[in-house]
């Protein structure tokens, strides 16, 4: 039985040099057998000779390593005896020593900080005219669709409407309850403490209807459509479908873009009429049980309160939300490279920007209008 | 085996027990028995093609080989280990002992080629970073790429770079024993013999075992040992490809005339 761990016998004749690997000379043993020969000095003027009659094994990382040192100490290895060797080490060292000509791979080239700014500006500008480009064609397709309406996907454009829209439903209901509740119920302490309690009504139905109904809702959406949007056109992407697509003479625009767009747009605005309504409702209901506010006094004062112009302000800025959730979200999916990688970088990519799009634009919205209905 | 006269066409009738064992599988796949009681082994040092219609469940049984897929009924032994009972340390400890190369490659695309072939390193052995730079090396250099390929993406590679990367990949751990799934698909006909010719090297001079799922008649007339056919979910055929074209099975005289003309 022989040993598994390996060990170096260097015999030294008058003519010779010869190396006796014992034990296993395999990838387990490796930092073990590169000390091994590390510590063997082969004279270069003698003839040598590797007897292998005591090993164990020896695969391919330990020949490796035996090439690469003895090569290190200036052995010419053409001139090396092997001595019983089984066929298959033989073929391996013969291989490997034609295949290791002893240079390590370059490392990676990283550029200096200047240059790389350089590089990374015009990786950026060119991604800025890209998604211009991208709008413009955008445009141009709705432009088309809008003189010939039969251009339009139905079948596609229902199918995102129902998973925009309708799949979309019982959350945003049920995360527009909850937040009227809890709005409600901190707003509801406050008023209390100056004995307004009527006043909450008022509080809660315009920052409901004006911001927190169409804010939430654009964020679920972006958060729930805007990420699939990008998934779906990514992966497409990346099983080439979308050179299908455009082989067949059809416009990817026309497919797939716009169906999600309009059905994004039409969604949009009457889901955050339900999310109004939900909100409200949830009010109510704590307005009731924390300050005695019959629901027939809740809404009777809403009535007053609320004028419809402000309703309507909160439902239309939604349309514009959800352009822009469409529009970032379907660039971010053509943009996707043929990577497993890519599909979650841009997915990412879309939820982030369009988060921050639609905080921006209601922004705008705030600024620009700020007289609507108060 | 019910066609045990295949079994003695085998090459190599060594006193080593079989490096795989497949008994008795059945699959039931959307319920339909895609398999229905396959048995084979493979000895140490054999190169085996499994062939068979597509849909006849070749890269399943090879998936079930490699312990990814469970086979519904039956057992699949490695290295005398039935895989279907392993999970887990066990587990793990055999898959090491193993290379697959997947089909499309699966190398990790957001890693560079060296990168790749370092991970099972990194995962499996304690080595410092440059034996295993060394390593990483040779193997890239024994899978026939040019050393300037280990810093690139695999998105940046050719069809049969992308092959031989994932075949050092598959390699690094020093496997014996290799499952390849139609090694060369969506290869040229001279890339693929060039994978062929470089697959047989390897597995003569690192003494593998291979098992390969292929529909390349190339392949099989070229670098294998044994071929098993698969045939509505058995083994109709298990032998050297010259005995097994001659069989007189509808199947298989389709399949082999199928390229006679150029023979």
């Amino acid at each position: 039985m022989i040993d598994a761990s390996p060990s170096l016998q260097c015999t030294l004749t008058a003519e010779a040099c010869v190396l006796k690997p014992r034990g296993r000379w395999c990838i387990d043993h490796l930092a073990q057998i590169d000390r091994l020969l590390g510590e063997t000095a082969v004279p270069h003027n003698l003839h040598l000779r590797v007897d292998a009659s005591e090993l164990a094994d020896m695969d391919s990382a330990g020949i490796m390593l035996v090439v690469n040192r003895l090569r290190a100490q200036g052995v010419v290895w053409a001139n090396v005896e092997l001595v019983d060797f089984n066929p298959h080490q033989d073929t391996l060292i013969h291989l490997l020593t034609e295949r290791l000509d002893g240079s390590p791979p370059a490392p990676p080239v990283k550029n200096a900080w200047f240059p790389s700014l350089g590089q990374r500006l015009a990786e950026w500008t060119q991604a800025m005219f890209g998604q211009f480009v991208f709008l413009g064609r955008i445009v141009e397709g709705v432009f088309e669709v809008v003189r010939r309406p039969r251009l339009l996907r139905l079948r596609e454009f229902t199918a995102q409407l129902d998973a925009v829209g309708l799949k979309a439903l019982p959350i945003v209901m049920l995360m527009t309850f909850l937040i009227g509740v809890v709005f409600a119920f901190l707003l509801g302490i406050q008023v209390r403490k100056f004995g307004a309690n009527i006043f909450i009504v008022d509080g809660v139905s315009i920052a409901i209807a004006r911001e927190l109904g169409p804010l939430l809702t654009a964020i679920l959406i972006a958060g729930r459509s805007g990420a699939a949007f990008t998934a779906q056109i990514g992966a497409m992407k990346v099983t080439e479908e979308i050179d299908a697509i455009s082989t067949i003479g059809l416009s990817p625009i026309q497919v797939l873009v716009l169906p999600r767009l309009f059905a994004i747009v039409i969604a949009m605005p009457l889901l955050t009429f339900v999310a109004d309504i939900m909100g409200l409702l949830g009010s109510s209901l704590v307005a009731y049980s924390q300050l005695d506010i019959t629901y027939y006094t809740f809404f009777e004062r809403m009535k007053s309160v609320l004028p419809v112009e402000l309703v309507w302000f909160g439902l239309a800025k939604t349309p514009v939300y959800a352009a822009a959730i469409a529009l970032i979200a379907c660039s971010n999916g053509f943009a996707v490279s043929r990577d497993a990688r890519s599909v979650g970088e841009f997915t990412t990519q879309t939820v982030v920007q369009s988060l921050v799009a639609v905080i921006l634009i209601n922004a705008l919205f705030a600024i620009a209008f700020p007289e609507v209905g108060l | 085996m019910s066609l045990s006269s295949a079994g003695n066409l085998t090459t190599e009738e060594s006193a080593d027990p079989p490096i795989l064992q497949v008994e008795d599988v059945h699959t039931l796949i959307g319920g339909q028995w895609v398999h229905k009681g396959i048995d084979f082994s493979i000895g140490r040092g054999e190169v085996v093609a499994l062939i068979g219609g597509s849909g006849t469940g070749k890269s399943v049984l090879l998936r079930e080989c490699i312990g990814l897929n469970r086979p519904t009924r039956g057992r699949v032994k490695l290295f005398g280990q039935n895989i279907c009972d392993l999970s887990g340390k066990p587990l793990s400890q055999v898959r090491s002992q193993y290379g697959v190369l997947f089909q499309e490659g699966a190398l990790f695309s957001s890693l560079s080629v060296a990168e790749n072939v370092a991970v099972p390193l990194v995962e499996h052995t304690r080595l410092s970073p440059k034996l295993r730079n060394e390593l990483v090396a040779m193997k890239i250099r024994l899978a026939g790429l040019p050393m300037e390929a280990a810093n690139k993406r695999p998105s940046e590679l050719s069809g049969g770079m992308k092959k031989r990367a994932a075949l050092a990949r598959a390699l690094a751990l020093e496997p014996k024993l290799l499952f390849l799934d139609e090694p060369t698909s969506g290869l040229d006909p001279i890339s693929a013999r060039e994978f062929d010719h470089l697959l047989r090297v390897l597995c003569d001079s690192l003494g593998l075992t291979a098992l390969m799922a292929t529909h390349d008649l190339d392949t099989l007339w070229g670098m294998v040992d044994r071929v098993i056919v698969l045939h509505d979910g058995k083994v109709i055929a298990d032998g050297p490809v010259k005995e097994v074209a001659k069989r007189d099975h509808e199947w298989i005289r389709a399949y082999f005339s199928a390229h006679s003309g150029s023979r």
